[in-house]
């Protein structure tokens, strides 16, 4: 019995020993394990693709069908197409492919799925609106040690707000690649019609408020009024002329009683009584009976292009015109802009930043945009250039004054971006609706609702 | 029957003090492989999610709420396994001071933390094989507070909120909120009941390891007894051994005595009293007597000093061979006046210590008989190497001997050249020779 125990023993001190011979030393396990903890964080971060070995190299991009300004042009792959054209003239090695056929409204859930597959494309279009919670989640690589090393990158070639757009907590984290201000459009006929001059770009609320007084009236002699000053017009746009700063950066906290605030919304209770009760809407607009409605700038160059001009606004004479100006603001225009990120696991950032430099300031491909989208370039240059000008004279066929359209670029605003962005508008949507609907004293009101929005806001995270 | 009863018990406690002694490893054993199912669960059950918002398109809100990108599916399991894996790896090594377990646990702790992150810290339990592990150490109790508290409070950070924003960490909830509330508190209520179970597995631990320290501590003062026993009764043997060797030694003397001596003495006693009553009537015969009674007087001082020779501590003892033999040489030449020549060849120093007494006593023998009973003046002594074998001639030019009887002194050098496998020849036709070859031993020249 105990021999035959200590057999077993002694093979299992065989058993141990052939282990420990495979590993005898702290050392070497140690070592073992340090490569496997180095291991796993390859493994994680993704560095490992690099080192394979592939036939040609590969870039992907992440872009949505369609225009971005909503408009079917039908030629949207084609700046894309070219850049990549452009892009293989200097790096023939790579291959460059993007899927297409995501529709625009698809498109942001199409990248997060990307993204938790693991298979982010190396460089993507990035909607304003998404870019701060792509940001805030880690998928968009920081650009800024790029532009430091790349000397021949200039940002002051941008419109500052386009280039700010890319911009989220100090970090540059997308280029603008096209961009549109939203700018009020007047019908030329109404204003024809009661003799009042077009306004001057520097105009201002009391002479919108004067001109919308003066137009309000019944052109039939009904005595029912069939003719308004304004429609469209929200409280957003009179926030920004204004110069109102609501939230902070991150979304986390809220300031609604501001005297700025309390202008706006005087502005707007006087705005909204001049139109007496009937609410204007934008078929009122096209139909022609209304002379002043905020667009976008793209709209202007779908809407008045050949093409799409009979469709809408067909029967005025119509022109777009700077915001007016509130008495704390300035004559600023809210600016939408389509960006362009780099996916922070991309393996091949070197070559995705040119292809990114390509589309975004090559000024051969940034023409294009006035080409081939509705959108207008964020490159100074290429906007203010004399071709440009041109361009938009022919295709708009009409005696567009481009000074305008630099006044709008340079005073433009960017609207805040945070996660829940929509949700906090929507609530203060309701103040201002509330506080124009109430009689009650407008100042109470701003610190009874700026309390509520402010709880929503800390509530909500 | 009562020492095998004690014995029986003594055994019981030997084999529970071997088992309570491995317990702790298998139960810590257990806990390894426990973990590693846990986190293998919470990996899997994570994956799935994962797939599920990518299938029912909501991934961009998840992102949005989750704030961060979740390491992409496959690679979590597989991230978490080698991280485990190597977390295991380091739990395996043997610290020998302060600053290496110091820097282990730091270590060990590193890697929790990034499991514990990937695993969107829905179980922390892990931390518990860190405490395991630095509590099998034998530390003293102050120090091994101090390491418990760290190791708890760090534990404890991990599951604070600015660590979570720190490693944009995705909770676990908000990551199993993919599935049906009743599911996902279901599987939640699964990852608690493993975790409760780590937590009993491991206070199980501290139970067996405070046990099988305490045994532990009673073996080896019961091993400590044991040993101090032994001590005794090995020193006590010590003392009874040189009383017996005294005994031994006196018995050997006394026998020494009565044979030699007591023999001589009462030859020589017999034959006086003869001489007495032989006085008288024949003169001539008492006489011849007398001088046999002489004879036997002289054999007997003879053996008195061979028995001295014999006790008498050897020369070898002091000297190396060489060295020995020339002084037996010298001695003799000098107390006996006889001639003696001696070749001794080089590079003898490599002969054991049994093959060097041989030598030594046939020189020493074949002297003291050449002097003795040949009455020799002039020896040769000749010591030779020829090949493997060493071969001694010893060569007289006394009466010699016609007719040899193999007394003591031959009888004992057969015997002794016997034991080395050696041959041995003499004869007594012109003076006295002795010849004897000796295989030798050459195991050093070999090796050099």
């Amino acid at each position: 019995m105990n021999s035959s125990a200590d057999g077993t023993l002694e093979d299992e001190d065989n058993m141990k020993s052939i282990f420990n011979d495979f590993m005898d030393s702290r050392f070497k396990r140690l070592v073992a394990a340090a490569v496997l903890i180095l291991l796993s964080i390859i493994l994680m971060s993704g560095i490992y693709q690099k080192w394979i070995p592939r036939k040609g190299k590969k870039l992907t991009i992440g872009v949505f069908a369609g225009s971005y300004w909503d408009i079917e042009n039908g030629y949207y792959y084609r700046i894309l197409d070219d850049a990549i054209e452009e892009f293989q003239k200097v790096y023939p090695e790579y291959e460059v492919t993007y899927t297409s056929g995501i529709l625009k409204s698809d498109y942001s859930e199409w990248l997060a799925e990307k993204m938790l597959q693991g298979d982010v494309p190396d460089l993507f279009f990035v909607p304003a609106d998404n870019l701060a919670a792509f940001a805030g989640i880690g998928a968009l690589r920081s650009l800024d040690n790029l532009i430091v090393l790349d000397r021949g990158f200039d940002p002051g070639a941008f419109y500052s707000s386009a280039y700010q757009t890319g911009r989220e907590n100090g970090v540059q984290y997308a280029l603008p690649y096209e961009c549109a201000p939203n700018m009020m459009f007047v019908n030329k006929t109404i204003l024809d019609r009661e003799g009042i001059p077009l306004p001057d770009p520097d105009w201002t609320w009391e002479e919108f408020l004067q001109i919308c007084g003066k137009v309000t009236h019944s052109t039939d002699g009904t005595g029912v009024v069939n003719q308004y000053g304004i429609s469209g017009y929200s409280w957003v746009d009179a926030f920004s002329t204004n110069g109102v700063e609501l939230f902070d950066e991150e979304g986390k906290s809220c300031d609604f009683t501001t005297p700025q605030i309390g202008e706006a919304i005087s502005f707007l209770e006087r705005l909204q009584a001049g139109n007496s009760g009937y609410n204007v809407s934008g078929r009122d607009f096209s139909n022609g009976n209304v002379a002043f409605q905020p667009m976008m700038f793209s709209e202007y160059r779908a809407y008045k292009s050949r093409e799409l001009s009979l469709k809408k606004y067909s029967g005025f004479e119509w022109e777009c015109i700077t915001m007016p100006a509130g008495p704390s603001g300035d004559n600023f225009s809210r600016l939408d802009t389509l960006c362009i990120g780099l996916s922070s696991r991309t393996s091949q950032e070197k070559a995705a930043w040119e292809l990114m430099k390509i589309l975004t300031c090559e000024k051969k491909i940034q023409r294009e945009i006035f080409d081939y989208s509705e959108g207008i370039s964020p490159l100074k240059e290429v906007t203010e250039s004399k071709e440009t000008a041109d361009l938009i004279r022919e295709g708009t066929g009409s005696a567009f004054n481009m000074d305008t359209l630099h006044r709008a670029m340079e005073k433009s605003v960017i609207p805040p971006r945070f996660a829940g962005y929509e949700e906090a508008l929507e609530q203060v949507s309701t103040a201002v609706r509330s506080i124009l609907e109430s009689n009650s004293n407008v100042q109470m009101e701003q610190i009874i609702w700026n309390r509520t929005i402010n709880n929503y806001l800390k509530t909500r995270r | 029957m009562a020492d095998k009863s004690l014995e029986l018990y003594r055994d019981n406690t030997a084999e529970d003090s071997t088992s309570i002694l491995q317990a702790p490893g298998l139960i810590f054993f257990e806990m390894k492989v426990l973990n590693l199912l846990i986190l293998l669960f919470i990996t899997i059950i994570s994956v799935h999610a994962l797939r599920g918002y990518t299938m029912d398109g909501s991934a961009l809100h998840f992102l949005v709420g989750a704030g961060s990108v979740p390491v992409f599916s496959w690679k979590l399991p597989v991230c978490v396994s080698i991280l485990s894996v190597s977390l295991l790896l380091l739990l395996s090594i043997p610290c020998n001071n302060h600053p290496e377990l110091v820097g282990k646990i730091i270590l060990e702790y590193g890697i929790a933390l990034g499991i514990c992150a990937l695993t969107g810290f829905g179980y922390t339990g892990i931390v518990m094989l860190l405490l395991a592990d630095t509590m099998r150490y034998r530390i003293d109790w102050k120090k091994r507070i101090g390491y418990v508290t760290a190791i708890c409070i760090a534990f404890l950070a991990m599951s604070s909120n600015q660590l979570y924003n720190l490693l944009h960490v995705i909770p676990l909830s908000q990551l199993w909120a993919y599935y049906r509330q009743d599911v996902r508190s279901s599987l939640l209520s699964v990852l608690d009941m493993l975790s409760l179970l780590n937590t009993l597995v491991f206070i199980l631990y501290m139970v067996v390891l405070t046990l099988s320290q305490t045994s532990e501590k009673e073996r080896i003062l019961r091993l400590n007894s044991q040993l101090q026993n032994a001590n005794r009764k090995l020193e006590e043997y010590a003392q009874e051994q040189v009383r017996m060797t005294e005994t031994r030694e006196r018995n050997r003397l006394a026998r020494e005595i009565h044979d030699t001596l007591g023999h001589s003495l009462t030859g020589i006693i017999t034959g006086i009293e003869a001489c007495i009553m032989l006085m008288d009537i024949a003169p001539e015969a008492t006489k011849e007597q007398l001088r046999a009674i002489a004879q036997v007087a002289r054999n007997g001082i003879t053996d008195v000093r061979h028995s001295v020779n014999a006790l008498r501590p050897d020369a070898l003892e002091t000297l190396d061979l060489e060295a020995a033999i020339r002084k037996l040489v010298e001695e003799s030449e000098s107390s006996t006046g006889v001639k003696i020549d001696l070749v001794f060849p080089e590079g003898l120093q490599d002969l054991d210590q049994d093959e060097e007494d041989v030598l030594y006593r046939i020189v020493q023998e074949s002297i003291t008989n050449a002097i003795r009973h040949g009455n020799a003046t002039h020896i040769d002594v000749r010591i030779e190497r020829v090949d493997s074998d060493l071969r001694i001639r010893i060569e007289d030019n006394g009466k010699g001997c016609d007719d040899i009887q193999s007394g003591f002194g031959l009888h004992h050098m057969q015997e002794r050249i016997d034991m080395l496998k050696g041959t041995l020849s003499y004869s007594g036709k012109e003076g006295f020779v002795i010849e004897a070859v000796v295989p030798i031993r050459v195991v050093s020249e070999e090796e050099s």
